[in-house]
């Protein structure tokens, strides 16, 4: 499964809140590596603990498939000192709850905890981290787990194919090409060795990072990392990803059949990673095409011409080059023909005369709120620095991203437009329950 | 994901709990306008928004057999005021990166709105039009209504969605309970614009409706403002529906199986009798349902998931509403495995019913539910909510402030007794949505099988 955090940045607002600072949040690296933020927040007498871990599956190779999702599983199911079960019934009988998510780039587990749970918490973590069991029965009866989600998933929804099949299209080298979840009979064929390797090569606290927020002070928290996680070793630094996904040299097609009422349809466009300096015009440009009902593309496909019951525009942060995608369902009547000549003139439109002054505006207005609405509790405030500090390398990134909008101009995103948004840089699918 | 949060729309599971270290309710101030407008208003500070929740006392349950009138009403209230088009509200509102949504679900209808501090006066404005002055617009409102028209057909292709509202419908018979907040793609056809401006006429007043604020503001200035907005809202002659009718014409059959041809997994939901929201024991019930269903290690979660690997998730909760209330427990899992499942399911449940909890497991139950309680009431726009819902279920601020002495007043004794008077035994109704040629057999041995196609409207 992709997920796509949703990516808030901050500017500056006069009299912004003491939460609001770069300083509030602390750091410290231990000596195996792992690096530590936190950030103390006394409103609820609450915390929570995310760790992001450097592996998700970009680092799967066809066979493997969807192995970083279903290690995410095993995670849960028995460590040396906290045998099968034992983690969730830990956890729970001391007031807290977790979870967990596999993306592309990610793998993310997150726990939530009254704060005077914290040292079990750690002695949890520690203990899966530094010896996790992998036992032959439990992967027999996780695959079934994984196989029922994977189906769930597909049964109750044309959008997970309909993405899957976009980037199954558009990447033809890249690891982006395989789904998260995996191949289904890759779920039914790897074997203990396969997760035994990656365990070793992944989880180690070296590629990892971990992000408190909430009821704790940052001594408390230092205090408990040097006693439980510390003593782990480094392990060496994982093999990188050789593989890039070669120039798109022209548009790709697919459909897909499923019994649907109204087709559903997706274009990505590839686009460059999180680190590349035109991350912040094509984001800014995202909000101005598709963000609310005032956007251009609602405007024009779902108000106006009536083509789309509704449309989308994803682009998130990633570690390679990734997809900007646009996606609706059609309308009853609506003519896939139609449908794409008028979304196409609007991106036309777009590289051909940039944006308004007022739209820019907006766009920005709408980043601002989109940040204090995640750093309206502590949940979103780990999530969002943390997500900064994998995907852009430091944590700081979000404090400098007015500076780093401000400095967006029309110029900018009539030059993204142009670049990004070609013919020869799209694929466009459909799932729907005809076909020849 | 590795768990599988229990997301079953219709089911709303009641895991709420205070925390260890006593979490109170903020102060608040609540008044009424001279209009009957019942008045929350709650400071916060700590981001410079503010959360605004509006409950007006009129949902599906007044639909009256025009299924999904109340919910297209509370959306085209979004279509215009008297000065605005819906392209120039949603410009204004969007500008300034506000937010204001309408939605109604079975019991009554909510206007929600966030924005920024400084944005206080144009978006409270906004939203005093839309309440107030809704120019109801008939072009848009065919372009709403084809648009859910396509929603309530895709639903029908997505077993999870719509199997509350099979049961809800299995379960209530012909009481308003059952009635389909989106409609019916029968009844949504035949809805139009003047429908909504009578239902809006009638049911849009102030006197059983409630505003709260909550947010960076100061208290005195926001009262004078809501005061000046909404003091000119007139009174209307109707009352809310009180649904507290008996449960009838609920038919003999006990197993509804709905057919969806090329479904590769069966999706089903078992359950019967729950309690209203204000029932006395709602927390103490809450903690019962917990372990039963509510959390990764509860006992059906353990059992159709870690032990047997039959599904991706398990679960049951309580839908309690205003007058009554329903009891469900929810999983899914491939076919071939359907009776497998469904076996387990009720196995796990007759032992819940029948040896109730050990002191172990219901320890652990208290200190998780008291544990997971302050973050659900972490932000302005959740305490928005509450304030409202205390207002609608008519519970007050007892409810956070004396949750976790219910969470830690709960015994062994006692949960016995909870559980064998409040988990329903009797009656119950299944609710299997799969592959009927491949499971039409199986359903038999649940009892007498009424069969549907998951194309067909709900009601």
């Amino acid at each position: 499964m992709r997920i796509i955090l949703s990516i808030v940045f901050l500017f500056m607002l006069t009299g912004a809140r003491a939460q609001l600072s770069a300083d509030d949040v602390k750091t410290f690296t231990l000596r195996n590596g792992m690096k530590i933020l936190v950030l103390e927040d006394h409103s609820i007498p609450n915390a929570n603990m995310y760790i992001f871990y450097k592996v998700g599956s970009r680092n799967e190779h066809p066979g493997i498939t969807g192995l970083s999702h279903f290690f995410e599983h095993m995670m849960f199911n028995g460590s040396k000192k906290y045998g099968p079960k034992m983690f969730d019934q830990t956890m729970e009988k001391n007031g807290g709850a977790n979870n967990a998510y596999t993306s592309n780039d990610l793998t993310v587990y997150t726990n939530w905890f009254p704060s005077s749970a914290i040292e079990t918490i750690f002695d949890l973590e520690a203990d899966r981290i530094s010896s996790l069991t992998i036992d032959s029965k439990m992967v027999e009866s996780e695959r079934g787990v994984v196989l029922s989600e994977r189906s769930t998933g597909l049964e109750n929804s044309p959008f997970r194919l309909l993405m899957e099949n976009i980037f199954a299209t558009a990447f033809q080298e890249a690891p982006y090409h395989w789904p998260v979840i995996g191949y289904e009979e890759d779920i039914k064929n790897w074997t203990k060795e396969d997760l035994e390797m990656y365990f070793k090569t992944y989880y180690a606290p070296n590629n990892a990072v971990m992000v408190i927020s909430g009821d704790v002070t940052v001594d408390q928290v230092k205090k408990l990392a040097g006693k439980y996680l510390e003593p782990i070793p480094a392990q060496p630094a994982p093999k990188k990803i050789h593989l890039t996904e070669p120039p798109q040299t022209g548009e790709r097609r697919f459909v897909v059949q499923k019994n649907i009422p109204t087709p559903v349809m997706g274009v990505g466009y590839h686009v460059p990673d999180a680190r590349h300096g035109d991350y912040y015009a094509l984001d800014l440009m995202q909000n101005i095409m598709a963000s609310g009902n005032s956007s251009r593309l609602y405007s024009a496909l779902v108000d106006k011409k009536q083509l789309l019951t509704f449309v989308n525009m994803r682009f998130g942060l990633s570690f390679d080059p990734s997809l900007l995608m646009i996606y609706g369902q059609l309308t009853q009547e609506a003519d896939p023909k139609l449908l794409e000549e008028a979304l196409f003139a609007e991106l036309e439109k777009l590289t051909r005369e940039g944006v308004t002054a007022a739209e820019l505006e907006k766009a920005k207005n709408q980043k601002m709120m989109e940040f204090y609405s995640e750093f309206s509790n502590i949940n979103g405030k780990s999530n969002t620095i943390g997500t900064y500090e994998v995907y852009l390398g430091d944590y700081r990134k979000l404090y400098d991203a007015p500076k780093e909008y401000a400095k967006v101009t029309n110029e900018d995103i009539k030059r993204v437009a142009n670049q990004y948004l070609r013919k020869s840089n799209r694929t466009v699918g459909y799932v729907q329950s005809k076909v020849d | 994901m590795k768990k599988f949060i229990l997301y079953i729309v219709l089911l709303a599971v009641i895991t709420h709990s205070a925390s260890a270290q006593a979490f109170k309710l903020p102060a608040y101030q609540k008044f009424k306008l001279k209009n009957g407008l019942t008045v929350f208003l709650m400071e916060q500070h700590e981001v410079p928004l503010i959360n605004m929740s509006v409950l007006i006392p009129a949902g599906a349950v007044s639909d009256a057999r025009q299924y999904g009138l109340a919910n297209m009403t509370a959306q085209a209230l979004m279509h215009g005021t008297k000065s605005l088009s819906k392209q120039e509200l949603e410009e204004q509102i969007e500008f300034i990166g506000a937010n204001i949504s309408t939605f109604s679900g079975l019991e009554y209808s909510r206007l929600t709105a966030n924005f920024a501090a400084k944005d206080r006066d144009k978006i409270m404005k906004l939203t005093r039009d839309i309440l107030l002055t809704p120019s109801f617009n008939s072009e848009e409102f065919e372009k709403e209504k084809k648009n859910a028209l396509v929603n309530l057909e895709q639903s029908k292709q997505q077993p999870r969605s719509m199997l509350g509202q099979f049961f809800n419908v299995h379960y209530y018979g012909d009481h308003v309970y059952s009635n389909p907040p989106s409609g019916t793609v029968a009844s949504v056809g035949k809805l139009t614009v003047a429908d909504a401006k009578a239902f809006y006429e009638k049911y849009y007043h102030p006197e059983y409706a409630a505003i709260a604020v909550v947010g960076d503001f100061n208290t005195n200035e926001m009262k004078a403002m809501i005061t000046s907005l909404f003091s000119g809202w007139t009174k209307g002659s109707m009352v809310p529906v009180k649904a507290d009718a008996v449960i009838r014409n609920t038919g003999s059959a006990n197993v509804l199986l709905v057919n969806k041809e090329d479904a590769k997994e069966t999706t089903f939901i078992i359950g019967g009798k729950g309690i209203p929201r204000s029932h006395p024991e709602y927390v103490s019930i809450s903690v019962l349902n917990t372990i039963l269903g509510g959390r990764f290690t509860s006992l059906l979660n353990d059992e159709l998931r870690v032990n047997t690997g039959l599904t991706y998730g398990a679960n049951s909760g309580f839908r309690a509403t205003k007058f009554l209330g329903t009891f469900a427990i929810s999983t899914f899992t491939a076919s071939r495995t359907t009776e497998a499942a469904i076996d387990k399911a009720v196995e796990v449940y007759k032992k819940f019913l029948n040896t109730g909890v050990t002191e172990d497991v219901l320890q652990s139950g208290k200190s998780y539910v008291n544990g997971q309680f302050p973050p659900d009431y972490e932000t302005s726009g959740d305490l928005a909510n509450l304030l409202t819902d205390m207002f609608w279920f008519e519970f007050d601020e007892k409810f956070i402030n004396n949750f976790q002495a219910s969470v830690n007043g709960l015994t062994l004794e006692r949960s016995k007794q909870l559980i064998s008077t409040y988990f329903p035994k009797d009656d119950l109704r299944f609710v299997l949505i799969g592959n009927a040629g491949e499971i039409r057999e199986i359903a038999k041995k649940y009892g007498t099988v009424r069969e549907v196609a998951i194309t067909q409207d709900v009601k």
